[in-house]
């Protein structure tokens, strides 16, 4: 979903850049308040991230016969929210623009806004809308992380269509063409990457279920209800 | 057992599920599994007229010299992550079994 550096004309490379700002101080601000209420956050916090770290490097071959990533941000934008997994994910984003060229500099910001921001927002606000009823929490993680994957690159396609309107049909044309790549792409890996990380958020619950439970990311109800009965790995006490 | 293993079994085969696609997608001719970030790449060219080596960069960047050296640095980014996991999963671990 990377935009390379260079594919934006400069108006709107500063236009997602302005967009994507107020988010990552939103986040800086919320992720400085959140440590020092509670230094073991720490560790969660550097998990969610280090996913994102492990699953956006991973490029993976799709049914279109091209290949793509997934986004890992599920995990992040779950237990911490909308902003501080802007700063999380950009930082990530950061690190490939630098070293990779996968994106650029000019172009962080849009790419901020679809795998940072975007997708991450889609993905919360299915995460309000399931949290409080009977789904089951892990069901719950999975759609929430393969709903932020996808419309990660929806959001790319449409600010390419928006930076590259078709001759003919304008935006809506090549709003579908990079639909085309980039969407179809990704539904099986959103798939997978919705399942890989319900997972690992078992093995969270498993290990910490208080952390979970403090931040308020499900009830104790809930975690008690989702927790699989004498789990070899480690039998939890509620 | 199994039925409390249910989250693994369904990553196990969600995993062979994604496997079998790609052999049976890779086994069609005229698939080369660039990456999709190239793709679009190419139809923002298709759709300008502009070719792609026309796209030159408004900020400076460094461009690993050969897919070598790109996959090293994916390779370091992966294994940033996994370094990270791991500790703080087996921290985790060791403070659970402390605390039993």
């Amino acid at each position: 979903m990377h935009i390379m550096e260079g594919f934006l004309p400069w108006q709107w490379a500063v236009f997602w850049w302005l967009i994507a700002l107020p988010f990552v101080i939103m986040g800086v601000i919320e992720l400085r308040s959140v440590l020092r209420k509670d230094r073991e956050y720490l560790p969660l916090l550097a998990v969610c991230g280090a996913f994102i770290f492990i699953l956006s490097s991973l490029k993976l071959p799709s049914v279109t016969g091209s290949c793509s990533h997934p986004t890992g941000t599920g995990l992040s934008l779950i237990s911490f929210g909308v902003f501080i997994t802007a700063v999380t994910g950009g930082i990530v984003l950061l690190f490939q623009a630098l070293f990779l060229a996968h994106g650029g500099l000019s172009t962080l910001g849009a790419n901020m806004d679809s795998m940072a921001i975007g997708g991450p927002i889609a993905g919360y606000a299915l995460y309000r809308l399931l949290k409080n009823t009977s789904v089951n929490m892990f069901l719950t993680v999975f759609l929430v992380s393969a709903v932020a994957d996808f419309v990660t690159y929806i959001i790319t396609s449409l600010q390419l269509a928006l930076a590259y309107p078709a001759q003919v049909g304008g935006v809506m044309t090549s709003f579908t063409a990079f639909l085309s790549i980039f969407a179809v792409t990704q539904i099986p890996l959103s798939i997978l990457e919705g399942v890989l990380l319900a997972l690992v958020f078992k093995y969270i619950v498993q290990l910490k279920p208080e952390i979970i439970e403090r931040l308020g990311v499900f009830s104790r109800e809930q975690i008690a209800g989702a927790q699989m009965p004498r789990d070899p790995v480690s039998p939890v006490k509620v | 057992m199994f039925q409390n293993r249910k989250l693994e079994l369904l990553t196990v085969f969600a995993t062979i599920g994604f496997v079998v696609l790609f052999l049976v997608v890779s086994a069609q001719p005229g698939h080369e599994f660039s990456g999709s970030d190239d793709v679009g790449s190419q139809m923002v060219s298709q759709l300008t007229g502009h070719p792609v080596d026309s796209f030159t960069p408004l900020i400076p960047q460094y461009v690993p010299p050969s897919g070598e050296i790109e996959a090293t640095l994916f390779a370091l980014q992966a294994a940033i992550g996994g370094i990270v996991v791991g500790w703080f999963f087996g921290y985790y671990g060791g403070l659970r079994r402390k605390k039993n």
